[in-house]
């Protein structure tokens, strides 16, 4: 007896090392299968023009709140609420499509609003994360409850904003690993489009040069959101999206980017190497062409969150 | 026989929770800590493991998109069973723009001051090709001004 359960003890530490060993590199890759996958027009049988490998590539980190985030409270503009989508429009969002796309956009009105400080609103936009989260069934990696705390004290506002980037950034490699980069794409999608309206709401006010430059510079990211949708546009409300983009992309250009190399500098400080980088671009484009691209990411904005 | 059995058990439970645990939490909580006063933007799991394909095992890459006039910092932890420090560098396309392996001496990462928004590679890999996890994590340090650019 002694000798079996030696034996089936020996097999499942076989089974058990190669699956730990697995987990290192394709965490989660299979651990739920179809229970997450979408019910709806998101997932099509037509192929793909880009690999999900190269997807996944192309992805990477095209918006950040942190960043965007950062240049808003730097451009000394009071914070304004009206700007933001309103969370009570969740209930709006019936399709997976526009979940995905507005999940995106609460993330970056959360970057702003936490960027600020206003842990009186911060609440009801966690919750628009989650239920828009919970609608395209990824809201296991937000713990309402633990951000919740964190929202309540004024001096865990740096832990909230690391937390909620962290389930973000968890929730895009989920997504990515389970072969739903579509949906991933449209959460960047709409983190980016929301990014740029309030960097644009607050060049209206300030015309302020550091974000009406960084919208100018994002001329390269248009091209990188032009190819990654344009993977799924066999269906109609990618295909519309693709659209807005290309009005956008043809908006931009206009907008030169000019580089020059200079010298790379390295330093040595306090244990720490900073290194500076050689290549300097320049972004060039007249009042008319900012205009006109703002006007245009206001356009794509409307269509997404109404 | 019957106590061989039972430490077979704890032994199987506890190699379950090690392996998992090695290069997930406890090393992502010291790159974290690694990371300092610096806004957390983005963490990177790295596993390397020796396979006959040496290429497709002797780094891993990822893609980053860094703005102009940003300061960011990249920090790695190694994993405990890693036999050397990993190595952390950035590239633009094929040209190598800043590593942690600098001067024959490892650091724990580097920071790194951005003047092109675009897409850059961050490549993580072994002297050797040897196999081992690191947790690396991409923080801001600070935005510049335009006019505070002349370094």
């Amino acid at each position: 007896m002694y000798k079996n359960l030696l034996f089936t003890l020996l097999i499942m530490a076989g089974m058990q090392f190669l699956s730990s060993c697995a987990g290192c590199s394709d965490s989660g890759k299979k651990s739920q299968g179809d229970a997450l996958t979408l019910p709806d027009s998101l997932i099509s049988d037509a192929p793909l023009r880009l690999s999900e490998e190269i997807m996944n590539e192309v992805i990477g980190n095209i918006s950040s709140p942190v960043e965007m985030a950062g240049l808003f409270k730097n451009s000394g503009v009071d914070f304004t609420q009206r700007i933001l989508n309103n969370p009570d429009n969740v209930s709006r969002y019936e399709t997976s499509y526009q979940r995905a796309l507005n999940l995106g956009v609460y993330s970056a009105d959360l970057g702003y609003i936490n960027t600020f400080d206003k842990n009186n609103i911060v609440v009801s936009y966690l919750l628009a994360v989650k239920n828009l989260a919970d609608g395209i069934r990824v809201g296991q990696f937000f713990d309402f409850n633990a951000l919740r705390r964190m929202a309540s004290s004024s001096t865990n506002l740096d832990s909230l904003m690391e937390m909620s980037q962290t389930s973000f950034n968890k929730m895009d490699s989920y997504l990515r690993e389970q072969n739903r980069s579509n949906v991933s794409s449209l959460i960047v999608t709409g983190a980016w489009v929301e990014g740029m309206y309030i960097a644009s709401n607050i060049v209206r006010e300030s015309g302020d040069k550091e974000l009406s430059d960084r919208i100018a510079e994002q001329k390269n990211v248009v091209n990188i959101l032009e190819i990654i949708l344009s993977n799924y546009a066999s269906d109609a409300g990618f295909a519309e999206l693709v659209q807005s983009v290309e009005d956008l992309k043809a908006a931009y250009a206009p907008v030169r980017i000019t580089t020059e190399l200079g010298e790379p500098q390295r330093i040595e400080k306090d244990g720490s190497l900073i290194f500076i980088q050689a290549e300097v671009s320049t972004v060039h484009y007249s009042p008319e062409d900012l205009e006109n691209i703002m006007a245009t990411i206001e356009n794509i904005r409307a269509k997404i969150v109404n | 026989m019957k106590k061989f059995v039972f430490s077979l058990i704890i032994l199987l439970s506890t190699l379950s929770a090690t392996t998992h645990a090695q290069c997930n939490e406890s090393v992502k909580k010291a790159v974290l800590e690694l990371m300092g006063d610096a806004q957390y933007i983005k963490d990177f799991s790295v596993t390397l493991e020796k396979a006959p394909n040496e290429a497709k095992t002797g780094m891993v890459r990822f893609n980053v998109l860094l703005n102009n006039r940003n300061h960011y910092k990249f920090n790695v932890a190694n994993g405990a069973a890693n036999p050397d420090g990993i190595i952390m560098q950035l590239y633009d396309k094929d040209e190598l723009l800043s590593s942690n392996f600098d001067g024959g001496k490892k650091y724990a990462g580097f920071e790194f001051v951005c003047r092109a928004t675009k897409v850059y590679q961050l490549v993580f890999s072994f002297a050797g090709g040897q196999e081992g996890c690191a947790e690396a994590v991409l923080s801001l340090v600070k935005q510049y001004s335009e006019g505070e650019m002349n370094f």
